[in-house]
């Protein structure tokens, strides 16, 4: 028998035989399988951007209309007097409904008239923008193209979107609201769940004893991460509203649950961040003679706040996106004003994209695509300001 | 037990498990004050665990105990009452593998005093630098660049900064596992020089695989095989009249 692993005097040729072939041709499929998968997935991406941007472009403009107001005192009762009853139907409510409260402030204006562009009805809107489904009668599509040609109706920049609440009228619906909300919970998640991620990560990594205990601990820990969101709503709902009387549909039960949902993301990229610091810095603290507070406060957790950055972003933006949980504290109400507590009902962006979608009325559509744009714009810089601070705090020491 | 005055540290039948395993089997041995000692042996013959044993860095092992004992000028370090951060500012460590914060050089060497209350940052804080820089001799490479971190050092020069790391807190003794494994011959001469010289203050214990190192550079050597301590005495009489057969060896077999 001649040892198998005995170099042999004939495989020293460097030209390609059958099996090396072969092996460079799994070598170059598997590289175009990965570019294939690659391809398909940014063909999804690109498509998704396209659809939703290209949905949500015409909603950050408005139609308005040029028309002459006139308030005189019985606009006060009636606000449909303000505007020549041709073009009535042509303005948006919203706006019409807004004129008494206007000239109660202002009683100077009465008896002045003045020439305004005004917010136009969600119809015109959607007419002049070609949708399908404007749903604007006959006769007013002649009028509209008259005014068109005349220069009196145009779009201009929706300022409107972000600037109000939600409405029943699509053309004076708005993100502020929503937007407020979220940025409420998202502080309180984060107040909540960083805080308390962290520390008992650093316990856990750093101070626990290595025991059943504490590794049935970790067990669940791992497996809360992977349960689904609607049950820490559902947790949520039972502890801190039914049981801690926190109010319904608050920023604050919203908050409470999502920093629920983030704790163990949070734990867990933080132990993975504290583990990935070198044990040979731990020895050397210690061997300094500092104590296990101070070589962990010092010395491991400066090196580890680059991961828990990222980690507890990831996870905060992935709050951020939740709707399941909030829907079941009671966060996807109509909400038209933006909250002025963090114990007033309130509603986020997600909640406010899903109940657009929902909308009968097609003019909701653009605007739910638009929401959608603005939580992503939101998402993708909340990234951007975690690669920025990881990029930072790993340059400092 | 011993009360040789000159004897820094007064070892008793000490033996040590890792769970069920028995790394040390009753080790007796004084070490001197102001000498350098090598500790040497075959590996996993138990040296690092015993030097471990010495400041007490095996407290940090899960499921390690430790039974007999270690005095320090006559005082039981593994008493209850003891401070474990009290004992390694006597005691410092230098480790096999360089390792420095990841923070400026200044700020390796300051680090130590100033949690231990010695000194406050200051002018007094930048004397103390200096001077554990010029004790390490490593002063003249860093003196303009203190600013910069200790990480962007090389090796041998990183050695030398934990080593002046440690020489910053005052220590009676330096306990040093395998300081020049990761180092070039001239990196390695230079910690050896500097061994000598830091032995006219301080205790010195240092574990080698080098012969040569342990022969040139120590004043006693004890030679561990499996847990036990075979043989102890003067690097002189080791090197050249080894009185037990293994302890012959293994340094012959090594010289070749
Ligand atoms: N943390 C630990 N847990 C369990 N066993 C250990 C541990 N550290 C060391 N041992 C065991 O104890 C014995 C002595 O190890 P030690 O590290 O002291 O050897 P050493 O003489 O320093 O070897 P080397 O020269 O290779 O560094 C070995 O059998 C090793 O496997
Ligand atoms: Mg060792």
């Amino acid at each position: 028998m001649s040892d198998p692993l005995k170099p042999s005097s004939m495989d020293t040729s460097l030209k390609a035989d059958n099996r090396k072939r072969r092996r460079a041709r799994a070598d170059s499929r598997f590289k175009w399988y990965g570019i294939i998968a690659l391809g398909l997935a940014m063909a999804f991406l690109t498509f998704f951007f396209i659809d939703i941007i290209g949905k949500g472009l015409p909603a950050f403009q408005q139609a308005e209309i040029l028309v002459h107001v006139e308030y005189s005192e019985a606009v006060k009762s009636n606000y449909n007097k303000a505007v020549p009853k041709k073009y009535r139907k042509l303005i948006s409510r919203a706006w019409l409904r807004s004129i008494p409260m206007m000239l109660e402030g202002h009683p100077d204006m009465i008896g002045t008239s003045e020439n305004l562009w005004v917010l136009a009805d969600y119809r015109v809107d959607q007419f002049l923008k070609g949708h399908e489904g404007h749903r604007l009668k006959k006769k007013y599509q002649q009028l509209v193209a008259q005014l068109e040609t005349d220069g009196k109706v145009h779009l201009a920049f929706n300022t409107g979107f972000f600037s109000s609440g939600d409405s029943k009228l699509p053309e004076n619906a708005g993100i502020l609201a929503s937007a407020i909300g979220s940025v409420l919970v998202l502080l309180l998640t984060m107040l909540f769940a960083v805080p308390v991620g962290v520390m008992t990560a650093i316990y856990l990594e750093e101070f626990a004893p290595d025991n059943h205990f504490t590794r049935l601990i970790e067990v669940n820990i791992n497996n809360l991460a992977a349960i689904p969101s609607i049950l820490y709503g559902l947790l949520g709902l039972a502890i801190f509203i039914n049981f801690m009387g926190v109010p319904r549909s608050s920023a604050l039960a919203g908050g409470l649950t999502l920093a629920l949902m983030t704790l163990p993301i949070i734990i867990i990229a933080t132990r993975a961040a504290l583990r990935a610091v070198p044990d040979s810095i731990r020895e050397a603290a210690y061997g300094l003679g500092a104590s296990s507070l101070q070589t962990v406060w010092h010395h491991v957790l400066p090196l580890a706040i680059p991961g828990i950055l990222t980690g507890s972003i990831i996870g905060l933006a992935q709050a951020m996106g939740e709707t399941a949980p909030l829907l079941i504290v009671g966060m996807m109400a109509y909400i038209p004003d933006a909250p002025h507590s963090i114990l007033e009902a309130t509603t986020v962006l997600p909640a406010q994209v899903y109940t657009w979608s929902a909308e009968s009325i097609r003019a909701f559509e653009e605007r739910t695509a638009a929401g959608i744009m603005v939580l992503l714009a939101v998402l993708l810089s909340l990234n951007a300001v975690a690669v920025k601070l990881r990029n930072r705090s790993q340059q400092t020491w | 037990m011993s009360t040789d005055t000159n004897n820094k540290l007064t070892i008793r039948d000490l033996k040590l498990w890792y769970d069920d395993f028995e790394a040390l089997h009753g080790v007796d041995l004084d070490i001197p004050s102001g000498k350098v000692t090598a500790f040497i042996g075959p590996s996993g013959c138990g040296k690092s665990t015993f030097l471990r044993c010495l400041n007490r860095m095996n407290d940090r092992i899960p499921g390690c105990r430790v039974q007999g004992d270690v005095l320090l000028e006559g005082n039981d370090i593994y008493a209850p009452d003891v401070d474990v951060v009290q004992l390694r500012t006597h005691i410092g460590m230098v480790f096999q593998k360089p390792n420095p914060f990841p923070k400026s050089i200044y700020e390796n060497i300051a680090y130590a005093p100033r949690i231990h209350g010695m000194m406050q940052d200051g002018p007094d804080m930048d004397a103390l630098v200096e001077t554990a820089l010029k004790k390490a001799s490593i002063w003249d490479e860093v003196k303009d660049k203190l600013k910069q971190p200790g990480t962007a050092l090389s090796g041998g020069q990183q050695q030398r900064l934990c080593i002046a790391r440690t020489i910053a807190i005052q220590p009676d003794v330096i306990l040093m596992d395998e300081p020049c494994s990761a180092l070039d011959p001239i990196a390695t001469a230079k910690i050896e020089e500097l061994m000598d010289e830091l032995k006219q203050e301080y205790t010195i214990v240092i574990v080698t695989h080098n012969m040569q190192q342990a022969a040139r550079a120590s004043d006693f050597t004890a030679y561990f095989y499996l847990g036990d301590l075979i043989e102890y005495g003067k690097t002189t009489d080791i090197f050249t009249a080894p009185k037990n057969q293994r302890t012959e060896d293994y340094i012959t077999g090594r010289f070749g």
